[in-house]
Parts: structure tokens; C-alpha cells; sequence
């Protein structure tokens, strides 16, 4: 396999990970892409006209973009989230959508990022793309142990209890507000420091980055994955990603009929679609589920939980 | 005015939150007004200290409607609302549950596709450590996030105990059976350490024998947590027996307030609810 694919997969499930968190609280939002191409258009900015050096890029400052990136799309999500998350389900998914739009808008028409054409030549740190693996998988990993903690603390609870009712966790004392916008925040947080590494992964960012196509796809990552767990995202972000490049590995494959080499080959967005399709009507709840992955690593996992959450209550209870 | 780091009496005054005890809740001219109908009107009372408060009347009469105005799920278009003497009317609902008043819901409102557990533990939000700070302690298993993890684990299972649904702890909630769900709600409720308690309706789907349990249940809750509670209910011999005092509710009017007995035989009462029982 090559480590582009390799990073292209890595990079989805991360972006699909962007749309879980927000959906964690019920959330269903769209703006992940406007907030990848914002930290995309920040890292390019950044490395092409102020962290101008010779000889390889540093992988420091690569870092310190995509630091920057995330602040800067988490002031921005605050700012945004505040008055869109007042609405619900489907109004707050076309709001999202406008917003991608708009950003588009600017970034095609704006002179720090570079218009139509957009940025290009954005410096290396390293002398081959492998070595981005380097930065991506520790990040793929550092964000799936945080949605992992998170769905185990008070504030995971908290989210877990404002998707279920709304109404019934507020009067639990819990703020909608509050722990919404934090949900849309970190998804955009994750968003904007993934587009910041993807600048430097593909050399060039200009305003195809984040468009309403790629809405549609990292969606289609977090549904056909299955969005009860994180575990869904990350497996449907890499699964769809892969998948062309496994139909065209296919076709590639000899002994095949001429036309079905060649369907295979050109008719991939059909195969996508078909898969869709039958992915909705055969596993409405995505491929991965709390359930399956109970079965698959469950009895050890769910005893360890047992002994955890009883063993305290008896302390306590001699202690009272 | 010379100038000066003391507060004046004014300052000073503004600033004391005036805490009353006795006056848990005290309703005053609540009014709510849905298009033409009003839905309750110009309703005044007051709940005591320790009490166990009947909220009674037939089927639309704005009972549920006024617990919503109580808790903040919906606005009053007119009158205040006081807990423990601070006004807090047009505050938000999770506010107001912070500040101690908890609630159960006529059509059980739980976290449906979580465990039992969880459904308890939600309803600690309140008493741990939270805010951005919390969710970074928490993530990392900081201080003081596993002890407060502990505590709230420890605390949920106490209060599942005492509903007896310990066993079933980590069971979806959506699979308990419908008493079950209404007891798991009242332990949600009390996990937030109210000072006052909202039950909607408790008794509904109840068998005749878990009825004749519920009496005693609530009259040990209000002893054990000394909370004082607030209570809807249309089975009238379980409301004669368990209340301390009746408001009786009419087309959105309070009709009549008082003891069981004089409530009972009130000819207003009678006219418009008792009179079909008897």
C-alpha cells in the first residue's frame, strides 16, 4: 500500500471523528470542512509568507500551525456556534452548510488566499510523504484516546444525556448551550489542525478543500461506519477512502474480462453508490456498533467495568 | 459621596442573597397563557419546609403546565416565582435545577438507551468538578476528576440501591418496565441532591400494591434526604393519605388549598373533581 492512501486514511478518519464529536451531543453539523480549509489556508499562509526558511521546513513549526490552526478554529466555532446551535436537526445541518459556503466564498475571492488559484509550494518538512505518518498516526491515536476518555467523564455524560433529551438533561442541571457549543468547538478544533497537516501533505490548498462534496463524504464516513462509537467513524473514514483505490487495485488484477476490468476501473462512483445503498438498507446502524465491538472484545472489557463501578460502592458503604 | 472601600447598608443589603427556609417555593400569581386559553391563572400558594404538597384536579386543569413553569421549561407570561426567598422567575431550567429543584415527568423522560447507572450518574453533573478545566482533568484522569469519578459511581449505585435496581445497574433503561422507569426517575431526581422534589404524577401504571408502597416510599424520602416535595397525582386516596396540604386546580384556577379533610369536603372540590368519586 502506498503511504499516501495511507495518510489519505488516516486523514478521513480523523475528519470523520470532526463530525462525531459535535454529533455526540446530537448535534448534526456539517461545518468540518469550512473549519479544515481554514486551518489549511492557515498553515499555508503561515509557512509560505512568515515562517520563511532554507533548507527543510522544521517539524516545530509544522506543530506550532497546527496549534495555531486549532485555536483559531476554535474561537471561530465559539463565535459561530453560539447563535447556530440554537437551531435543530436539519435547520442547523443547512446552517452549517451555508457557513462552508461562505467561507469558500471568501477564500476564492480574498488576497491572502490567493484567490481562484490558491497556495501553492507550501515547504516540506520531510524528504519523502511517508514520514508524515510520523505526525498523523500519533494524532489519529491521540484523538481517539480523547473521544475515549470523553465518553467515560461527567462532560461525555453530559453529551450523551442532551442527544438522548434535551429537556430532561437541562433539568438535570445540565446547559445545553454550554456543552454544545463545546461539542461543535472540539470538532472544529480537530477540523482546522487535520487541514492544517493536510497543506503540508499535499503541497497546495486552494478553495476545492472544503466544499459541500466533502460535507457529503465525511458524513457518509460517520454513517456507513456507524455513529454509536468513535470506533465507526474511524473504520468508515478509512474503509471509503480505500475503497477506489481497492476497486482500481482490482481491475488491475489479470485474467479479468475486458469489460469488467472496466467497469472497476471507471465505473467506481457507481460501486460507492450501490454500497451506500445497500450499506443503509442491510446496516442501518453503521458497520461498527457498541454491540459488535462488545461481542469482539466484550466479556474481558465489560468485567473489568463491573469490578470497577462495584468495588468503590462497597468502600463507601463500610465507610458509611 | 465621599469616597470609600465600604460597602454602604444599600450595597450590602443588595447583595445578601435573602434566603427564607421555611418558604421552599412560593408561587405568586402565575399566569401562562397559551393563544386564548389560559392554560393557569393568578395561582398563588406557598410550600412548606418538610411538607409533602398535593397538587390535585381533573385532566387539563394545568397541573404539568405549572410544574413546566416551576422548573423553567416554559416562561410565565405573568407572576414570580421564589425558592428558599430569592425570586427566580424567567430563569433557565438547568439553573434552576442547580440551585435544587429536581423534577420526574408525567410521560417518564429518561436517557433511554443508556444503563440505569449512567441515567444516575448524568444527574451528578452538578456536584463534580466541571467547566473546560474539568473536561481536561477528566480526559486525562487528573485530579480531582477519579475521585470525583469514584464518589459519583459510588453515590449513583447508593441510590440505585435504594430503589432497588442495583442489579440491573448497567441494563439499558429502555428495557426496564414501566414502575421500574418511574423509580429510576425518582433516583435520578434525588442523584441531584434537590432541597425541593417535583414528582409528576408517580403513581401512574402502577399496580394497587406498588400504590400502597409508594406512600411509605415518598414519606421516606422526605425523612431520609429531608427534601421537601411537591406532588401531582389523580389517585385520590393515595393523595388523602400521603399529603400533608391539597391545592386543587380547576381550569387553571386554584380552587381550593388546605388540609386533606377540609379540601375534601370543600363544595367547590366536589363540584369539580371529587364529585364522580364519591
Amino acid at each position: 500500500m502506498n503511504s499516501f492512501l495511507l495518510i489519505s486514511m488516516i486523514l478521513a478518519a480523523m475528519l470523520a471523528l470532526s463530525l462525531y464529536l459535535p454529533l455526540m451531543a446530537g448535534q448534526l453539523s456539517l461545518a468540518s470542512p469550512g473549519f479544515y480549509a481554514l486551518g489549511g489556508y492557515i498553515a499555508a499562509v503561515m509557512s509560505t509568507k512568515y515562517f520563511v526558511v532554507t533548507g527543510p521546513f522544521p517539524v516545530l513549526y509544522l506543530l506550532a500551525e497546527m496549534a495555531a490552526a486549532g485555536a483559531a478554529c476554535g474561537v471561530l466555532a465559539l463565535v459561530v456556534g453560539i447563535p447556530a446551535l440554537r437551531l435543530r436537526g436539519i435547520y442547523l445541518a443547512l446552517a452549517t452548510i451555508a457557513f462552508v459556503e461562505i467561507l469558500r466564498v471568501l477564500s476564492l475571492n480574498l488576497e491572502i488566499t490567493g484567490g481562484a488559484v490558491g497556495i501553492f509550494g507550501i515547504p516540506q518538512p520531510f524528504s519523502d510523504r511517508g514520514s508524515y505518518l510520523w505526525i498523523a498516526i500519533p494524532l489519529l491515536l491521540l484523538s481517539m484516546g480523547f473521544i475515549y476518555r470523553l465518553e467515560r467523564i461527567r462532560t461525555g455524560r453530559a453529551f450523551a444525556a442532551i442527544r438522548e433529551d434535551e429537556l430532561a438533561a437541562a433539568a438535570m442541571g445540565i446547559s445545553p448551550t454550554f456543552n454544545k457549543v463545546l461539542a461543535f468547538m472540539l470538532g472544529a478544533i480537530l477540523a482546522g489542525v487535520v487541514g492544517a497537516l493536510s497543506a503540508h501533505v499535499l503541497n497546495t490548498w486552494n478553495a476545492r478543500q472544503g466544499t459541500f462534496d466533502s460535507s457529503i463524504n465525511y458524513l457518509a464516513y460517520v454513517l456507513i461506519g456507524g455513529s454509536r462509537t468513535f470506533v465507526g467513524p474511524v473504520v468508515g473514514g478509512m474503509a471509503l477512502t480505500a475503497l477506489p483505490e481497492l476497486l482500481r487495485a482490482l481491475a488491475d488484477v489479470g485474467g479479468l474480462p475486458v469489460w469488467l476490468a472496466e467497469f472497476l476501473r471507471n465505473g467506481r462512483l457507481i460501486i460507492f453508490g450501490v454500497l451506500i445503498a445497500l450499506g443503509t438498507v442491510f446496516f442501518p446502524q453503521g458497520m461498527v456498533t457498541p454491540e459488535l465491538l462488545a461481542r469482539l472484545f466484550g466479556r474481558r472489557l465489560r468485567r473489568a467495568e463491573q469490578v470497577a463501578s462495584t468495588q468503590p460502592v462497597d468502600h463507601g458503604a463500610q465507610r458509611r | 459621596m465621599p469616597p470609600t472601600w465600604e460597602m454602604t447598608e444599600e450595597e450590602i443589603r443588595a447583595r445578601r442573597v435573602p434566603v427564607d427556609e421555611q418558604r421552599v417555593l412560593d408561587v405568586r400569581h402565575m399566569t401562562r397563557q397559551f393563544g386564548g386559553l389560559l392554560a393557569v391563572s393568578n395561582v398563588s400558594f406557598v410550600v412548606e419546609k418538610g411538607e409533602i404538597f398535593g397538587l390535585i384536579g381533573p385532566n387539563g386543569a394545568g397541573k404539568t403546565t405549572l410544574f413546566n413553569l416551576i422548573t423553567g421549561l416554559i416562561q410565565p407570561t405573568s407572576g414570580q416565582l421564589y425558592f428558599r426567598g430569592e425570586e427566580y422567575t424567567g430563569q433557565r431550567p438547568h439553573y434552576i435545577a442547580q440551585k435544587g429543584i429536581a423534577r420526574t415527568f408525567q410521560n417518564i423522560r429518561l436517557f433511554g438507551s443508556l444503563s440505569a447507572l449512567e441515567n444516575v450518574k448524568i444527574a451528578r453533573h452538578t456536584h463534580t468538578f466541571g467547566g473546560i478545566f474539568g473536561l481536561i482533568a477528566g480526559v486525562l484522569n487528573l485530579p480531582p476528576a477519579p475521585e470525583d469519578e469514584r464518589k459519583t459511581t459510588a453515590r449513583a449505585m447508593e441510590l440505585l440501591e435504594m430503589v432497588g435496581l442495583a442489579e440491573r445497574a448497567h441494563v439499558q433503561a429502555r428495557n426496564f418496565a414501566y414502575g421500574d422507569q418511574r423509580r429510576l426517575e425518582i433516583a435520578r431526581a434525588l442523584a441531584l441532591e434537590p432541597r425541593l422534589l417535583l414528582l409528576d404524577e408517580p403513581a401512574a401504571g402502577m399496580n394497587a400494591q406498588e400504590k400502597q408502597g409508594l406512600s411509605d416510599f415518598i414519606r421516606m424520602l422526605r425523612d431520609k434526604f429531608s427534601i421537601t416535595i411537591l406532588l401531582i397525582e389523580h389517585h385520590v386516596p393515595l393523595v388523602m393519605g400521603l399529603c400533608d396540604r391539597i391545592a386543587v386546580l380547576d381550569f387553571g384556577q386554584l380552587i381550593a388549598l388546605g388540609d386533606p379533610r377540609r379540601v375534601q369536603h370543600d363544595p367547590a372540590v366536589i363540584e369539580a373533581y371529587l364529585g364522580d368519586e364519591g
